[in-house]
């Protein structure tokens, strides 16, 4: 299976803003690697500040890796040339969190749907209402709607509003940052559904960035745990959901609150993430992990196979049988 | 764009006609001197009088116009097209751009004003030639640096990296995204720079350093004015009559313009404070509850009619009790936990029912009495912890204010307490927290916080209103550990407001859930959450992603717009069990065995069919 978009090695860092510009820089990426298949639906988990919307960008090719690179079909998009590589933009799309900043707010949705299609020349202007209108119909909304703006929708069908621009090009790739985490747990359900379907229906490849873990595995076929820049764990969503080998993994599942019907024993992680400016030394997780042992401050521990598909970087082999240390 | 209000446009617009027809009209010589009518009084010949020289007022009144206005709209107009170009180069090619237009702004703003006015003058000799460029010069700093603020904030937004990803050009971005949404500010920028322009031709005129005498303008009117003052004090009115009115105008202008272009600026709605209705019947005490609320309904005046967000609201709170009250946004969940506080915004009032803390009722208590029950009976916690705190206190100080307004204690045992409540909500090196400010803690300790503030003075009762909802997971836990903590050792009741049916399930002991304003279903969550009596509450159990990695099933369409209810029950128009009989009246909300309400008049025909049970057990 040769990969529609491959993510090798990234790495980014942001100077350090600030009155005076002094403090570190921060390292949001560190070495992540990924690969999307055609079709496929991989699901990037991690806290806020873990660097998921930065690997988002990154793989667009709006905004350059420090090192790495990444490959839409074997092409390393940072060989392309500017026009290039806003023709390659075409192929692929972004669905933002917000559904509030997402929109212009001046402008009648129709026209925002119809600027790919201006963009790229894809329809002369005669034939633009009827494909706004077709691509409306597509996530749910009437050919009305079109003449209205933003503000007289509600966040969920702003939501769809915004797949339905990023669907105009005819993508074959969607990065989803984050689509329903502002949304209403009902509506939530719809806009789910809404990427399902599009997925099924137009063969889509698609990223999907979530804090969420129940949110991933009913849409995603691979889960990347992400931490601090770094993946801590990642293969096929049932496997890694089920048997979560890296403790970080097992902490995120413990604390999603998942069916109302079954209240579940919890780790409780200690304190917050460390800030990504001064991160840990060793494995980056020891600082909240109930697992830790004196070794993980010295060594880095690298991603290794949990079983087919599967990695994760732990130097622990034992944490699904044991217990985790109690927590203060 | 909206509706344009018409009149500061034909203010303005029957300014400038005037200005430019000056020509064409009937008027005398505005240089044309007549000794003998020296400071003559307003008559037939001379609508208002003649001045020092006998020259006719009026007429050197509108040529004057001609002139002060002329020159600030070359002035203005230079400097907005010049500003515009620079702030949007600056803001948008790149670093060497940026630094030329920032720059040479910087050393433009280096002279003062008045100083660079006189030196220009001096150089090139008095006149209006030399006043526009100058004028211009003096204010394109300020046009540039709008635009650059504004390109740097809306460059930032998603819906301009929307078109970074669609690959828009640079240009296309510029035009089409950002001088729209730059459009207003540099409006309101352009109002206030025609206004001081006009002013400040008219001060140089006046000083002798602008327009050059005999040529008529404002400012040298004033100035000649001023030396008659006491023998003719009319002269001194009439310029100054016309520069504040044309000012006046200009500024109604440029407001009317900014609301017309921005699509998403609705009316104000009429602000209607009154939550206070001193006539409303009083129920007795009820029992030993912390809160009761019965019958509880708010209304809110909107620029579409009057609306009732909240309708007959009825909840009572135990000590030691958690009762989460769940439900969509714009359920009107948060609004009833605000009418609990007696904090409901300045247009919304409550029109009926009875509210009741600890015994007392709200509605009948003054703002000094609310504000005493504030804090010591009932305490708020909000979503956004950023927003509540004050971002120039430290944290340490601003809890030790929320300890101060309910207790005289000197100052250290204030500041002892504020590091003692940090220290009780889990917040680690408490002394060093508390000393700094809000942005410098994490989103989970800000929360935190301001946890430590609702509880400074020990409240009974603890209304929280999304407060994990801006969290991160593990932090979500953490926060609700916390507030199940206090809820154990202090026997506080708490009103947790959520829209997220998981957590819930976490914490409460009832739940009662919303739906378009009223209460749909109410009873102990345990049960509530095995067996739903209401379509709606099991629709939302459903949309919660399951254990099994199924989709969440959705509920078709979405809440009703308070102005816009369907008729019979709310929630027919979304509900997959809807007979006729359904819409023909609204059903009420109708007890069902021990503690349980539902408002389905189905419930028979469907209780049991919970959509996910079969697989969770
Ligand atoms: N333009 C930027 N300048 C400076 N720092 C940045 C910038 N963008 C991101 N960062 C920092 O990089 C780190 C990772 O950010 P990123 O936005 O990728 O996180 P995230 O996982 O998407 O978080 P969230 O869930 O809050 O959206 C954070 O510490 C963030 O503050
Ligand atoms: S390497 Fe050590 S600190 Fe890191 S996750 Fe494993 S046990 Fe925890
Ligand atoms: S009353 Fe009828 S429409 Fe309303 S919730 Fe019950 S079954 Fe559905
Ligand atoms: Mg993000």
């Amino acid at each position: 299976m040769t990969a529609l978009l491959a993510a090798e090695d990234l790495s980014r860092r942001f100077a350090a803003r600030g009155l005076f510009r002094r403090g570190r820089p921060v390292q949001a990426v560190a070495g992540v690697s990924l690969a999307i298949a055609r079709g496929e639906a991989v699901g990037l988990v991690g806290e806020s500040g873990s660097g998921k919307s930065t690997i988002g960008r990154l793989v667009l090719g709006l905004l350059a890796p420090d090192a790495g690179r990444v490959l839409l079909e074997g092409t390393d998009l940072a060989s392309l040339r500017e026009a290039a590589r806003r023709r390659v933009r075409r192929r692929l799309q972004l669905v933002f969190q917000d559904p509030y900043s997402s929109l212009d707010p001046r402008r009648r949705v129709g026209r925002q749907i119809a600027d790919g299609l201006a963009i790229h020349r894809l329809a002369p202007p005669a034939q633009r209402r009827e494909r706004v209108a077709a691509l409306l119909a597509q996530v749910g909304l009437a050919p009305e709607h079109a003449e209205r703006f933003p503000h007289q929708f509600s966040g969920g069908q702003r939501q769809r509003i915004g797949i339905a621009r990023a669907l105009a090009t005819g993508p074959e790739f969607l990065v989803a940052d984050e689509p329903v985490s502002a949304l209403d747990v009902s509506v939530q359900a719809q806009v789910l559904a809404l990427l399902a379907d599009l997925r099924t229906r137009l063969g889509l490849a698609l990223l999907f960035i979530s804090h969420d873990l129940p949110v991933v595995r009913s849409l995603c076929d691979r889960v990347v745990v992400l931490y601090l820049g770094r993946i801590m764990e990642e293969g096929p969503a049932s496997e890694v959901l089920r048997h979560p080998r890296h403790p970080y993994t097992r902490a995120l599942l413990a604390a999603a609150p998942g069916d109302p019907l079954r209240p579940r024993a919890r780790i409780l992680l200690r304190g917050d993430p460390p800030s990504p400016a001064d991160p840990p030394s060793g494995c980056v997780f020891r600082t909240r992990c109930p697992y830790v042992l004196a070794e993980c401050a010295q060594v880095v521990p690298a991603l290794r196979s949990g079983g087919p598909g599967h990695r994760f970087a732990c130097i622990r082999d034992d944490v699904e049988t044991t217990l985790p240390a109690p927590t203060a | 764009m909206r509706r344009l209000n018409w009149l500061p446009v034909a203010a303005v617009a029957a300014i400038a006609i005037v200005a430019l027809a000056t020509p064409l009209l009937p008027l005398p010589d505005p240089l044309a001197m007549d000794i003998a009518g020296r400071l003559a009084p307003p008559s037939r010949a001379h609508w208002l009088g003649q001045d020092q020289y006998g020259r006719d007022v009026l007429s050197r009144l509108l040529w004057g116009s001609r002139v002060s206005l002329g020159v600030a709209v070359l002035a203005c107009g230079a400097a907005v097209a010049l500003g515009t170009a620079l702030g949007l180069a600056g803001g948008f090619l790149g670093r060497l751009a940026e630094l030329l237009a920032l720059r040479s702004m910087d050393i433009v703003l280096c002279f003062p004003p008045l100083l660079l006015a006189l030196l220009v003058v001096t150089l090139l000799g008095p006149g209006a030639a030399t006043l526009v460029p100058l004028l211009a010069l003096l204010y394109l700093p300020g046009f540039v640096r709008v635009v650059y603020a504004g390109v740097l904030s809306v460059r930032s937004q998603d819906y301009a990296e929307a078109m970074r990803a669609l690959g828009a050009t640079r240009l296309r971005i510029m035009t089409r995204t950002i001088l729209p949404n730059i459009g207003g500010p540099i409006l309101v920028q352009f109002s206030l720079t025609m206004a001081s322009a006009i002013v400040l031709e008219s001060g140089l005129s006046f000083l002798g350093l602008g327009v050059v005498p005999p040529a008529p303008s404002w400012g040298l009117m004033i100035g000649a004015a001023r030396s008659t003052m006491a023998q003719a004090p009319l002269l001194l009115l009439w310029p100054c009559l016309a520069l504040s009115l044309t000012i006046l105008a200009m500024n109604a202008l440029c407001d009317a313009l900014r609301d017309a272009v921005d699509p998403q600026r609705a009316p104000r709605p009429a602000g209607l404070r009154g939550t206070l209705a001193p006539h409303a019947p009083s129920l007795a005490p009820d029992g030993d509850a912390l809160l009761a609320l019965r019958g509880l309904t708010v209304e809110i005046d909107t620029p579409a009619g009057a609306i009732r967000p909240v309708r007959d609201v009825s909840l009572r709170l135990s000590p030691g009790e958690t009762l989460a009250l769940v439900g969509e946004s714009g359920s009107g969940k948060s609004l009833t936990g605000l009418a609990a506080m007696g904090l409901l915004p300045p247009a919304a009032r409550v029109v009926a029912g009875d509210i009741r803390v600890d015994g007392r009722d709200l509605r009948r208590l003054d703002e000094t009495a609310l504000r005493r029950l504030r804090g010591t009976a009932m305490a708020m916690v909000f979503q956004d912890p950023l927003s509540s705190l004050n971002p120039v206190h430290r944290i340490g100080a601003q809890i030790g204010e929320a300890v101060r307004a309910h207790h005289r204690l000197p100052a250290r045992a204030v500041r002892e307490r504020a590091v003692g409540l940090l220290r009780r909500v889990g917040i680690p090196d408490p002394e060093r927290r508390a000393r700094s400010f809000a942005h410098e803690l994490s989103g989970g300790m800000r929360q935190r916080a301001m946890i430590a503030m609702a509880i400074a003075n020990d409240p009974r009762l603890l209304i929280a209103d999304e407060p994990t909802t801006a969290l991160d997971t593990t932090v979500q836990a953490q926060i609700l550990e916390l507030i199940s903590g206090l809820k154990r050792q202090g026997g506080m009741a708490i009103l947790f407001i959520t829209h997220s049916l998981p957590v819930v399930a976490e914490i409460a002991d009832t739940l009662a859930v919303m739906y378009a304003g009223e209460i749909v279903e109410q009873g102990a969550a345990a049960a509530l959450f095995a067996r739903p009596l209401h379509p709606y509450t099991a629709a939302l159990l459903a949309s919660v992603p399951g254990e099994d990695g199924a989709l969440p099933r959705s509920i078709p369409g979405t809440v009703p717009a308070p102005h816009d209810l369907p008729p019979g029950c709310r929630f027919a128009p979304r509900c997959a069990h809807r007979r006729d009989a359904c819409e023909a009246a609204h059903p009420p909300l109708a007890p069902v065995g021990d503690d349980r309400l539902t408002r389905c008049i189905r419930w028979r025909d469907f209780a049991g069919t919970r959509p996910s049970a079969e697989t969770a057990a």
